[in-house]
């Protein structure tokens, strides 16, 4: 069976855009590559991440159960987004001076790919997070295992970025990765209460805190 | 467009400046582009002590790039000159802007990193030096990465021009004059981040600017800091 697929013809609907992204991640880059638009294929897998990030959201919600698996639904896909907003013109430089010619079409493709392929991870990791988030006790134990999710979807959106940007060099995928992930701490950190919310406290607590002592005081 | 030649082709850039040819626009337009974007990523380096100290940031980090750049390019084009590598002086200059001009692109695309640490960071006071220390190690981190990565820009251009090992101890010697002085020029241009002690207020320069250096302040104030804390 021939299974490639004509490139200038884009995957049909949200759940086939996402489909091709995981089995042909760089499907969007030859469209992009032959001058297709790509902006319906942007919409679409924006539109996929978004529901994988809210279910994400809601599932790690359940660890304290009621109003909060909303809250943590609407702030989980804020966290993402806000999170690649802030990198993305980092993103650009650091693969122009690698030598990559992003097109507009090839670098849209390489942010809401990097994306998409993130909240395909989480939304495979779901039914296990949810498992342990009905089930777990220790605020402690669901942060580190929500660590532990997150860099694994890290890691698959890092071989993505590595496929995307070829010319980008290990380390610099891996740095752009780094300033990443600890954006998207601070942007958590921004938005907490996340997990567990006392009764009576705000939906967003007020006050400025880094990440690091965030993390410190909740673990403890 | 400068920006546009330094991000998508800086070999050609550098092509042209070992030519020799209209060096004077280049060596211009890169300045331009070194004062543009580290001026914006200085307004964010101060911005934790509010508008002044970011307004003053804005011309100070340009000045220390510029100033790394008028006090060391003289040492940089006597050792190509000893070396048998053939550059002319303006050639040097060019190069040397070259390697900054990349450097200022690449923090500038990190300004909204900064950026939202110094907007989540809180205000300064005796009681959160550890959100300064934070700061202080974020922004020394960025500009020490973008000038790492500035340089080999530099070393691209640079290690057509003769034999691999020549070339290189050129290199690494460049870059040990940058960074030697740099050091310093930030140093004597303190503060940036702002102090949260009460003693020092924001000023463009501190009355003491030139007074001590760096290195010495490593040697006696940091080191022994360190070991003491090790021995207690």
């Amino acid at each position: 069976m021939d299974r490639s697929i004509d490139v200038r013809r884009g995957a049909d609907g949200v759940l086939g855009s996402m489909d091709e992204l995981l089995r042909r991640p760089q499907a969007g880059f030859e469209r992009a590559a032959a001058g297709v638009p790509v902006g319906g294929w942007a919409v679409r897998v924006g539109a996929g991440s978004l529901a994988c990030c809210v279910l994400y959201g809601g599932a790690a919600g359940f660890f304290a159960g009621g109003l909060q698996i909303g809250l943590a639904a609407i702030k989980a896909p804020l966290v993402i987004a806000w999170s690649a907003l802030i990198c993305v013109p980092s993103l650009y430089v650091f693969g122009l001076l690698a030598g990559a010619p992003f097109t507009r079409a090839r670098f849209v493709v390489t942010i809401v790919g990097f994306v998409g392929m993130l909240a395909l991870v989480l939304i495979g990791l779901l039914p296990i997070e949810w498992l342990f988030s009905v089930s777990t006790r220790s605020l402690t134990f669901a942060i580190w295992l929500h660590l532990l999710l997150w860099a694994v979807a890290l890691g698959f959106g890092v071989r993505f970025l590595r496929a995307a940007i070829p010319e980008m060099p290990a380390s610099g995928a891996l740095l752009w990765l780094v300033l990443f992930c600890a954006v998207s701490f601070q942007v958590a950190t921004l938005m907490r209460p996340l997990l567990w919310r006392a009764p009576g406290a705000p939906v967003v607590e007020r006050g400025k805190l880094f990440f690091v002592e965030h993390f410190r005081t909740s673990v403890e | 467009m400068i920006a546009a030649a330094v991000l998508r082709d800086r070999g050609a850039l550098a092509a042209r400046i070992l030519d020799g040819g209209g060096l004077g626009r280049i060596i211009r337009d890169l300045a331009l582009l070194i004062v543009v974007c580290a001026a914006a990523y200085g307004a964010v380096l101060g911005m934790w002590h509010g508008a002044r100290l970011a307004a003053y940031d804005a011309v100070k980090l340009p000045l220390v790039l510029l100033v790394t750049a008028t006090v060391t390019v003289g040492f940089s084009w006597i050792i190509a000159v000893a070396s048998s590598v053939r550059l002319r002086f303006d050639q040097v200059a060019a190069l040397t802007f070259l390697g900054l001009g990349t450097a200022s692109v690449l923090l500038v695309s990190l300004a909204p990193v900064a950026w939202f640490f110094t907007i989540c960071a809180p205000a300064p006071s005796a009681a959160t030096r550890a959100a300064h220390n934070g700061l202080y190690l974020m922004h020394t981190g960025f500009v020490a990465a973008c000038g790492l990565a500035g340089t080999r820009t530099l070393w691209n251009a640079m290690r057509r021009l003769g034999p691999p090992r020549t070339m290189r101890s050129v290199y690494v010697l460049w870059v040990l004059s940058y960074a030697l002085a740099g050091g310093q020029v930030a140093w004597a241009l303190r503060p940036f981040v702002g102090s949260v002690s009460p003693q020092h207020p924001v000023v463009f320069l501190r009355d003491n600017a030139l007074r001590g250096n760096v290195y010495e302040f490593i040697g006696t104030d940091i080191v022994p800091y360190f070991w003491s804390e090790r021995r207690r």
